[in-house]
């Protein structure tokens, strides 16, 4: 059993705030949204909880980026190698075709994650459009409704307080359901809790084999 | 016994003596006294004979006359009939009671004027068709005083003489002013009055005995050398009226004391009415009051231009121009004369408007404000102060919320103490609210509801009633009927979404929204601080009840309103059209729910499909890893 040390200590952090921060915005995006139907606490409550976390993930957000940037580690570990479409595009096509069949009949996984190499082609595109784009979006927009007036000029510029709403309430739609695959696809590792142990430890365990 | 006097129970004496002389020479001489006062005998004398007053006397007194002069040959003679009918004037009044000459004797000797002022001095009345009444009593000492003083009656009453007494029936008192005019006019000529300009322009406004009087007619030659507001009083302090073209009346009478209790005490009367002066009295002529009054705001204007400027934006002015008669110009609030500082009692001022505004008054009447009135809160409001006294604009434009913010200084501090989000406390969030709510929807405890309002944003201003009309290309009546298509009243997502696409085409144009009270009335009823709605989900929960309008503006007007369907403003229709007004929970798209708990299901579908899959191949998986 071989260990490679993927998660450094400031992308476990950044990942267990994220992820508890996500959740409980979730569920307090839908009190408010709901109000009428759930009853887990009060309009105001939900309101309050959700801009200090809304805060709080911004801040975290930084943690991410700055160590990503200085480190270096950006480029390499999220941003899919465009220059060589053909080979991404197979190599997509491979873990897909892993994931959709491979993994039924005992394929081994083609992706081999390394600290400079974590993700898979299927995760590299979807974290570089969460992290780089979809998150930093749900920020913005999550400010705009956090205080209209004072981010009027941002509102105005992508057409509406309703735009800025549409947007943030289509990524809470998108990330609500995009999290319950997330939990799911940690539990494929090689045993069900190898990848999310390894979220806590930074290590992740590899079969000798591969 | 020349002195038998007797007290009566009103005041007064009533002499008792006869002169035996004087009454054998009268016409009745030959008579007994029992004759005329059956009731007194030698045998029967009530002693004393109780006479309470004069005129009671005369006038029981005087039926027995008709013991011998039936009433019918009374009435023959037409004047004389009239005056018997109506009883104002008793026998003895004019023919006296126990020395009465033959009527032929009297007739004869008579001058002219006593034979008149014989009836004339007493207490006669005419009414006219009209009801109103005209004193025929002449004061005799008023015309000796006259400079008319040595004439007799029939000077100017020509058309009168002992033996021929016209009967007149004038309409009203005006045609009768007339007529008096063609009598004076028949010595004063209408070229000697000419001489004078303005005497003479006044002579065609007025009637002469308007300001010369009738009988103690007064010279006016003074006027010239008197200070010039007593000038044009000498005749203005009568109750003289201007015709106009279309036949409505209007008074020119100017009462002294409304000038001096006026803020306008100090002034001339020609510093206003600059085209008159003692030498000039131009005629004018005006189609109607309505015509008169539009034209006497110009006289306001000439010191006032700021205020004219602003009334003249105002919403009274436009709805004046559109046909309101109800609605105020300058005169209505501050009088012709009277001319008041409106501001000077809170009271009265707010009574000014409710005189016209009386559902609004009446919501004020509960209000925290009129309290802080009853109280005699020196910094208490009165309409003026949230609707300004002269740009009086639709409530819709008019920013009121800027009036509450003019007194309440330290309002956004105030808010900010319990309306602010975390983790910052910044004074924008109150912006936003105030921004999107009017100050009445939460000071008040009525019901609200959510108003768009068809904006331009082009020119940063609401589109108007008429500028939709252009855009469709029909009058503005029929604008209604382009955004209610199916005519229900209500307009449907449908429906605003069609008249939307048609007037985007055209307009940049979209809704901004704000939360304010149904019946705007009721925005007067300002709660005290403590009922405040304070409680955020008020408005922010979904389920919470407010009503949804359209509004589009009209020029100067009230806008116009149309109800629409609350679900109009939770669908995706509204996206594009309301892209500036979103109240968190209350104007959630609900479609975007659907696919919340769409996206939920595939989330876990997902997952849960590719375990199963994994479950069912795992002999597979299982038969692999053997067969290595």
């Amino acid at each position: 059993m071989k260990k490679i040390y993927l998660h450094p200590l400031p992308v476990r952090i950044w990942h267990w705030i994220n992820a508890l921060g996500f959740i409980i915005l979730i569920i307090t995006g839908a009190q408010i949204r709901f109000a009428e139907n759930m009853g887990i606490m009060s309009f105001e409550t939900a309101v309050d909880v959700h801009s200090w976390l809304g805060f709080i993930l911004l801040a975290n957000y930084f943690i991410w980026l700055l160590y990503y940037l200085f480190t270096g580690k950006l480029f390499k570990i999220y941003i899919p190698p465009f220059w060589r479409p053909v080979e991404f595009i197979k190599n997509s096509i491979r873990q897909a075709k892993y994931y959709g069949y491979g993994i039924m009949v005992g394929d081994k996984n083609p992706h081999h994650p390394t600290p400079e190499h974590k993700f898979n082609p299927m995760q590299q595109i979807s974290y570089l459009m969460i992290m780089v784009l979809l998150i930093p979006l749900q920020i913005i927009t999550g400010l705009m409704l956090w205080d209209p007036q004072l981010f009027s000029s941002i509102i105005s510029l992508i057409g509406g307080i309703q735009i800025a709403t549409l947007i943030h309430t289509g990524l809470w739609i998108f990330f609500s359901a995009f999290i319950i695959v997330h939990f799911y696809l940690a539990t494929l590792g090689h045993t069900p809790m190898a990848h999310i142990k390894a979220m806590f430890t930074g290590y992740e365990e590899e079969h000798e084999e591969h | 016994m020349k002195t038998l006097q007797k007290a009566l129970d009103s005041g007064g004496s009533l002499s008792l003596y006869i002169d035996g002389n004087k009454f054998e020479k009268s016409v009745h001489g030959a008579m007994d006294c029992s004759s005329c006062h059956p009731d007194i005998t030698l045998k029967n004398h009530p002693k004393p004979k109780k006479i309470t007053d004069r005129k009671v006397y005369i006038k029981e007194f005087s039926k027995n006359c008709l013991n011998c002069h039936p009433q019918d040959s009374l009435m023959k003679p037409k004047v004389h009939g009239e005056v018997v009918k109506k009883g104002e004037v008793f026998c003895s009044e004019c023919h006296g009671s126990h020395y009465i000459t033959s009527m032929k004797d009297w007739k004869k000797k008579a001058s002219f004027s006593e034979y008149c002022l014989t009836c004339h001095q007493s207490n006669i009345t005419k009414t006219l068709p009209s009801k109103e009444k005209i004193s025929l009593k002449v004061n005799e000492s008023e015309i000796k005083k006259s400079v008319h003083a040595k004439f007799q009656c029939l000077v100017c009453h020509d058309d009168f003489s002992k033996v021929n007494h016209p009967i007149y029936n004038y309409k009203d008192k005006n045609q009768y002013r007339k007529e008096m005019t063609r009598i004076c006019t028949k010595c004063h000529t209408d070229k000697e009055l000419q001489k004078n300009p303005a005497h003479y322009a006044l002579t065609k406004t007025t009637s002469c005995i308007e300001c010369h009087g009738y009988h103690g007619v007064k010279p006016t030659k003074v006027a010239k050398t008197l200070p010039e507001n007593q000038y044009c009083l000498n005749c203005h302090s009568r109750p003289i009226s201007m015709k106009m073209k279309n036949g409505e009346t209007l008074s020119v009478q100017v009462k002294e004391t409304d000038i001096l209790n006026s803020v306008h005490k100090k002034l001339k009367c020609t510093e206003c009415h600059k085209e008159f002066s003692t030498t000039q009295h131009p005629v004018r002529s005006f189609e109607s009051v309505a015509n008169y009054r539009a034209k006497a705001k110009d006289v306001c204007n000439n010191c006032h231009q700021d205020a004219v400027k602003k009334y003249d934006i105002s919403i009274h002015a436009e709805a004046l121009k559109k046909g309101n008669q109800q609605s105020p110009d300058c005169l209505k609030c501050h009088d012709y004369h009277k001319v008041v500082l409106i501001t000077k009692d809170k009271s009265a001022s707010s009574e000014l408007c409710v005189k016209c505004h009386n559902e609004s008054g009446r919501a004020f009447k509960e209000s925290v404000h009129q309290k802080a009135i009853n109280d005699g809160k020196q910094n208490a409001p009165t309409c003026a102060s949230c609707h300004n006294s002269h740009d009086v604009l639709a409530a819709n434009i008019a920013q009121l919320g800027n009036s509450c913010v003019k007194c309440h200084k330290d309002v956004k501090t105030s808010h900010n103490k319990w309306l602010w989000n975390p983790p910052v406390k910044l004074t924008t969030f109150v912006d936003a609210h105030f921004n999107s709510a009017s100050c009445a929807a939460c000071h008040t405890t009525v019901n609200k509801a959510i108003y768009l309002t068809l904006f331009d944003r082009a020119k940063k201003k609401p589109l108007t009633e008429s500028e939709v009309a252009k855009i469709f290309g029909v009058d503005p009546k029929e604008v209604k009927g382009k955004i209610d298509y199916n005519n229900d009243g209500k307009i449907q997502e449908q429906e605003l979404w069609q008249f939307m696409s048609s007037v985007k085409a055209k307009a940049k144009a979209n809704l901004s929204g704000r939360i304010d009270v149904i019946n705007s009335n009721d925005a007067h009823k300002i709660e005290p601080k403590s009922k405040a709605i304070k409680d955020c989900a008020a408005c922010h929960d979904p389920s919470a009840s407010f009503a949804a309008k359209i509004e589009i503006n009209r020029e100067g007007g009230k806008a116009v309103k149309f109800d629409l369907e609350r679900s109009a403003i939770n669908s995706a229709y509204a996206i594009p059209n309301i892209k500036d007004f979103y109240v968190l929970g209350l104007t959630k798209i609900k479609i975007l729910d659907i696919l919340f708990f769409i996206a939920l299901l595939g989330g876990v579908a997902v997952p849960v499909g590719h375990l199963t899959l994994r479950i069912l191949t795992a002999p597979i998986r299982r038969k692999r890893r053997e067969g290595k």
